[in-house]
């Protein structure tokens, strides 16, 4: 059903429609309205979980390790400081191989103290084992929840899907609501393997001795391969079923069969503002092709080198900042390309931090200087006050 | 001041943090909602009849101000030392804490508060009213009298008490055992009343010692007299039963009757308890036999769980039909077994006979304890409910027609009005009598006085409040354990009232409740929740995120700056004793 | 496009009322972004809320710069917000107020539309004395002085977006829709 949905209640429906059965999470700004649907739609009957009240962010993602280790589809959501956090947890779950989805919402960490989008929350945690995949508008948000699952699930790991505060979790716009008998074909009941069950005692995640963590390791990389391979299969079934697409690494030309000179890397919401602002720079005589990167984990390197190996110059908008060096997707791409023989030159912009507006003019601002001979740097800001 | 405003980045500091001092940002102005320090009504205070203000009492308690506490309750009450022995104590019913884990041990505080008087010598501060000119009498030196002089003569008029015995303190000198009412702390009460400047004039009974010529020289008359008449049994052989408010009266006087044996004692309230008990004084063997059952007695429990604890066997549901005097001077008791007849209804359920045949037993004496009635003198057209109408909720007033139209106001009060004839409900006869008086000796029309001197809606009368004192500044909402944020309390255990030995209750008339320590005292204060009292435990100061509760510990006053406070309401919800209120802001 | 900026009070409903008149443009076929000023929301503080609407899908994921709408729901707002703050010229200013539009000179370069929705909402029993819901009164204005969106739109979203009170918010819209006052900058 079509319908105007806010992004923050777009998760709690989807989460309901993926029959979800453990909801533990702990309120935040900007994720505050997804836990308070959610707790409504199971107090109301309507979704058929245990709600669980904690005291904090690090406990709420503590339940929802027990109730997956329980073997049951399980969901929590944080944002900024909250996520900061649960990160030992975060370790843990995906260290215990649990498929535990997350919604993120994109939040500054502080101080100075801050509510608004940035991506240096979630980036944080790259390396805890999570996969982590970023959401364009609110339809984007419903089929990421879903499609995380069904992932999570196939490789026994954790999915965070990611949205930046605001701009897409306060915003309200139309978007399909798919049916539940159509969600439970794609997404059927979870089968885990091995499930925590008094009625036969284990010992679940006791110690590894060097002699093991190795592998264990080794496992955990594998399943993230594994995930990467087996997404456009996922990415195939659901646009089977829903009639919409979600590919790791989405190219837009600005004109078909041809190569732009520069190709826009954006993340989140700034794609949506980049197709309109790219658009209009197309109609003035201005080609930029445009790539809209969704995965942070797993990174899809051979992707990247696939679709912008051929550029001559790639631009990256990074709402978000690793102190001391850079933008992170900037350098997650230019590592990817860094094994091509010829490559582009990569221009790493880091705009919009703490909310600041990313707008058509700041857009048409990367693309003049990336354009124009402005030697590339490792960090060029945008919208940077003198 | 004023924002100060950046002209570059390079005026920035490396964080967020402000270059100046942030008073000039008067948070106030965003207040929707205003909190505001407002004292309000603690549950106990409103089921006092006697109106003590008793959450702040404990309060003062908590702080060690142990005489301005027995000063606070004296406002109220002049017989802090005789409730905080036989009072029935509804307050502890009403008790938050009761929800919480279990209620504060009031009426043993009281009776601490008033020990701690007696023995230090404290005296209240000497009233001077301006004389007024005019001349009460009180018949009745009981407490509800005695109510009414002290707090008539305080308010400045002339008061003589009359009373037919020759000790003041009615029931609670004449009837009530020495084991739970000692007469020493009796007379020190009835003392300070007397000392306040209320003439007494013993051995003047009603009717016959005492008449209504001289009566109606007067300007206004009180009649107090009690119950003491003997409710008939209306039995055969009632003529050879004893009866209990005449027996408890001898020992009271040093003329304890010669008894033993088996004692059968009739009837369920508090007179068959202390007949019972003190018969097992005496050295006889009591059974008490009351027509209903135990969970129906009117006796107060904790008299009735002492009474078994001693050993004296109460039997139920029989009812006396017969006394017969037997050869060896003994008496034949033949009881009727009884059964309850219905359930629904009011406290206690009617009872008819069973059916089953007659019990006999042999006593050497039967003693009844059935209730009692209007003492002899009292006015006929006093209890005619035509002949005198009510004033207030323990107070009426004789209608003034034929004879009475030309005699002064004549009031009555205590048991001879009250439904429920306790010493407290005395008490509070005693206050309404005094501010009614009051009122009519100065032509005061009262009115719509009565809703400003209430506390709550249980008909409590503060006189704090009649004379404008802080009590006068409390919303009047009743503060309900809801009201209240119980985390910052902790489960304390009630503390027990230490008693003398079993072996010393049963044979000698010693007080059987010895006083509590004042550390014991102390510490069963601190269980209050001071419902509805600011106590300055700080809870606003210390979780108000603007600051704007500002302290002056000398004064020990705290205030809102409104400059700054921006309506949140923390403090209003963090505040554990609900002694605050959030108000819209006015637009 | 079409840009809307609405200003109110927190918890006068400024929220809601951007998420109806969204609903409402949506049942008529057009594409719709509505979203709030990512503040710090308090009760009393002043607020504002953005509706985006177009034939096409809303791509701008960006704060609205240059109104074609702007309504006010609070009177009082117009003394501490600039409330045309980069309103195009021409466009058209709503407000909740009980005088008529040419009572605001000051306002010169825009159309001026005015409607006294809090006395609307009172008669409908919407809110209490002090704190009157103007919000759903104030879009049947909305829809009268713009011809956005139908005032049938405007009810039937009524009924799908507020929670109790239907018939009452939807004759309130209705009795705002027949009062508006309108001065078109065009014909002063």
């Amino acid at each position: 059903m079509r319908r105007v949905v806010e992004g923050s209640h777009a998760v709690s429906h989807a989460v309901d429609l993926a029959r979800v059965r453990v909801i533990s999470a702990y309120p935040i700004t900007p994720q505050t309205h997804i836990v308070e649907r959610l707790a409504e739609l199971v107090a109301d009957g309507v979704l058929d979980a245990r709600f669980i009240r904690v005291e904090s962010e690090h406990s709420a993602m503590a339940a929802v390790i027990g109730a997956a280790s329980a073997g049951v589809r399980s969901f929590t959501a944080s944002s900024s400081h909250g996520l900061a956090l649960m990160h030992e947890m975060l370790h843990w779950a995906a260290g215990a191989r649990l498929p535990i989805v997350m919604a993120e919402v994109n939040r500054a960490m502080g101080p100075g103290w801050n509510i608004w989008a940035d991506q240096t929350d979630s980036l944080s945690q790259r390396d805890t084992g999570w996969l982590q995949f970023y959401c364009e508008d609110v339809q984007d948000v419903i089929d990421t929840i879903l499609i995380a699952y069904r992932v999570a699930e196939r490789v026994s790991l954790p999915v965070m899907v990611v949205l930046d505060a605001f701009f897409l979790s306060h915003t309200y716009e139309p978007a399909d609501l798919p049916e539940h008998a159509d969600v439970d074909e794609f997404l059927p009941p979870w089968e885990p393997v091995e499930v925590l069950d008094p009625a036969e005692p284990r010992a679940f995640n006791q110690l590894a001795s060097p002699e093991f963590y190795m592998e264990f390791r080794h496992k955990m990389q594998q399943a993230m391969d594994e995930a990467l391979a087996a997404y456009p299969e996922i990415d195939r079934a659901f646009a089977a079923r829903f009639g919409r697409t979600h590919p790791l690494v989405e190219h837009i030309p600005a004109e078909d069969g041809a190569r732009a000179p520069l190709a826009l890397v954006t993340t989140g919401t700034i794609t949506s503002t980049a197709r309109a602002a790219l658009a209009e720079l197309r109609d003035r005589g201005t080609p930029v092709d445009l790539v809209k990167l969704r995965a942070l984990r797993p990174f899809p390197q051979d992707e990247i080198r696939r679709v912008l190996g051929p550029y001559g110059r790639v631009a990256v908008i990074d709402r978000n900042l690793s102190f001391g060096y850079g933008g992170i997707f900037a350098q997650e791409i230019r590592a990817a390309l860094s094994s091509l023989a010829d490559r582009p030159v990569v221009y790493p912009f880091v705009a919009g931090l703490g909310g600041r507006d990313v707008t058509p003019d700041t857009v048409r601002a990367v693309v003049d200087r990336a354009l124009d001979d402005e030697p590339p740097g490792d960090i060029l800001w945008a919208g940077l006050k003198e | 001041m004023s924002p100060v405003t950046l002209r570059t980045s390079r005026d920035l500091p490396p964080t967020s943090r402000s270059l100046d001092t942030m008073e000039w940002n008067h948070t106030g102005s965003w207040r929707f909602l205003r909190p505001r320090y407002q004292d309000k009504v603690a549950p106990c205070a409103e089921a006092c009849p006697a109106g003590e203000d008793i959450a702040r009492v404990q309060m003062l308690l908590a702080q060690g101000a142990f005489d301005r506490a027995w000063l606070r309750i004296r406002e109220e009450n002049p017989f802090p030392g005789v409730c905080g022995r036989v009072c029935s104590h509804p307050c502890e019913a009403a008790c938050n804490r009761g929800e919480f884990d279990a209620p504060v041990s009031i009426n043993s505080l009281e009776r601490f508060v008033a020990d701690h008087a007696r023995r230090q010598g404290l005296a209240p501060p000497p009233a001077e009213p301006a004389d007024s000119g005019r001349h009460v009498a009180v018949v009745g030196a009981g407490p509800a009298g005695l109510t009414a002089a002290h707090f008539l003569r305080r308010a400045g008029h002339d008061v003589t008490v009359f009373d037919a015995r020759e000790e003041p303190g009615g029931l609670l000198r004449y009837a009530i055992p020495a084991y739970r009412m000692p007469a020493e702390p009796l007379a020190w009460e009835t003392g300070l009343v007397m000392s306040g400047g209320v003439r007494f004039q013993p051995g003047r009974r009603l009717g016959e010692d005492l008449g209504w010529d001289e009566l109606s020289r007067f300007d206004a008359v009180l009649v107090a007299v009690g119950h003491w008449a003997p409710a008939p049994l209306g039995v055969d052989g009632e003529d050879l039963a004893v009866d209990g408010l005449a027996l408890l009266e001898d020992v009271r006087r040093g003329r304890p009757p010669e008894v033993g044996g088996r004692v059968a004692v009739i009837g369920g309230g508090n007179t068959a308890v202390d007949v019972a008990r003190t018969l097992l004084r005496l050295g006889a063997e009591p059974v008490v036999y009351y027509r209903r059952r135990l969970r129906d007695m009117p006796a107060l429990p904790g008299e009735v769980a002492e009474l078994r604890e001693e050993g004296i066997e109460i039997q139920t549901l029989l009812a006396p039909a017969r006394i017969a005097a037997r050869d060896d001077g003994g008496l034949d008791l033949a009881l009727t077994p009884m059964a309850v007849l219905d359930e629904d209804g009011g406290q206690r359920p009617r009872v008819v006979p069973s059916g089953h045949p007659e019990i006999a037993v042999a006593v050497s004496a039967v003693v009844t304890a059935i209730g009692a009635r209007p003492s002899p003198g009292t006015p006929a057209a006093g209890l005619d409910p035509d002949g005198s109408e009510a004033v207030a909720l323990h107070l009426r007033r004789i209608r003034p027609r034929g004879e009475w139209a030309e005699r002064p106001p004549v009031f009555l009060a205590g048991d001879l009005v009250n439904q429920n004839r306790t010493v407290v409900a005395a008490i509070a006869s005693g206050k309404e009598a005094a501010v009614v008086i009051d009122a009519a000796l100065r032509d005061r029309a009262l009115g719509d006085a009565w809703s400003a001197i209430r506390v709550g809606r249980k008909g409590a009368v503060s006189l704090n409040r009649l004379a404008g004192g802080d009590r006068a500044f409390r919303l009047d909402h009743v503060v309900r354990y809801d009201d209240l944020n119980t985390i910052y309390f902790q489960y304390l255990e009630r503390k027990k009232r230490p008693r003398i030995t079993l072996d010393e209750r049963r044979t000698g008339f010693d007080e059987v409740h010895l006083r509590i320590s004042a550390s014991l005292a102390l510490s069963e204060a601190e269980r209050c929740f001071h419902c509805g009292q600011c106590d300055h435990c700080d809870n606003c100061y210390l979780f108000c995120p603007e600051v704007s509760v500002r302290r002056d510990p000398r004064a020990e006053t705290r205030q809102i700056d409104y400059d700054y406070c921006k309506g949140c309401g923390v403090c209003v919800v963090e505040c554990p004793r609900s002694a605050m209120v959030l108000e819209e802001e006015p637009r | 496009m079409v840009e809307i900026r609405f200003h109110g009070r927190g918890g006068q409903g400024a929220v809601v009322a951007s998420n109806i008149l969204a609903v409402a443009c949506f049942l008529e076929d057009r594409h719709v972004q509505a979203f709030p000023a990512f503040g710090v929301e308090r009760r009393g503080a002043p607020v504002e809320a953005y509706i985006r609407v177009d034939d096409h899908k809303v791509l701008l994921r960006t704060n609205v710069y240059t109104p074609d709408h702007v309504v006010v729901l609070d009177p009082t707002l117009v003394e501490v917000v600039d409330v045309v703050r980069g309103l195009k010229p021409g466009g058209l200013l709503l407000l909740n107020t009980d005088l008529p539009p040419d009572r605001f000179p000051r306002f010169a370069p825009f159309s001026v539309a005015t409607v006294d929705a809090s006395r609307i909402a009172l008669r409908h029993r919407l809110g209490s004395r002090t704190h009157p819901i103007v919000n759903t009164a104030i879009l049947g204005a909305f829809a009268a002085a713009t011809g956005l969106v139908s005032l049938d739109a405007v009810c039937r979203a009524i009924h799908q977006e507020v929670p109790s009170h239907h018939d009452e918010n939807a004759a309130a819209a209705r009795e705002a829709f027949e009062q508006v006052a309108v001065a078109r900058e065009a014909d002063r």
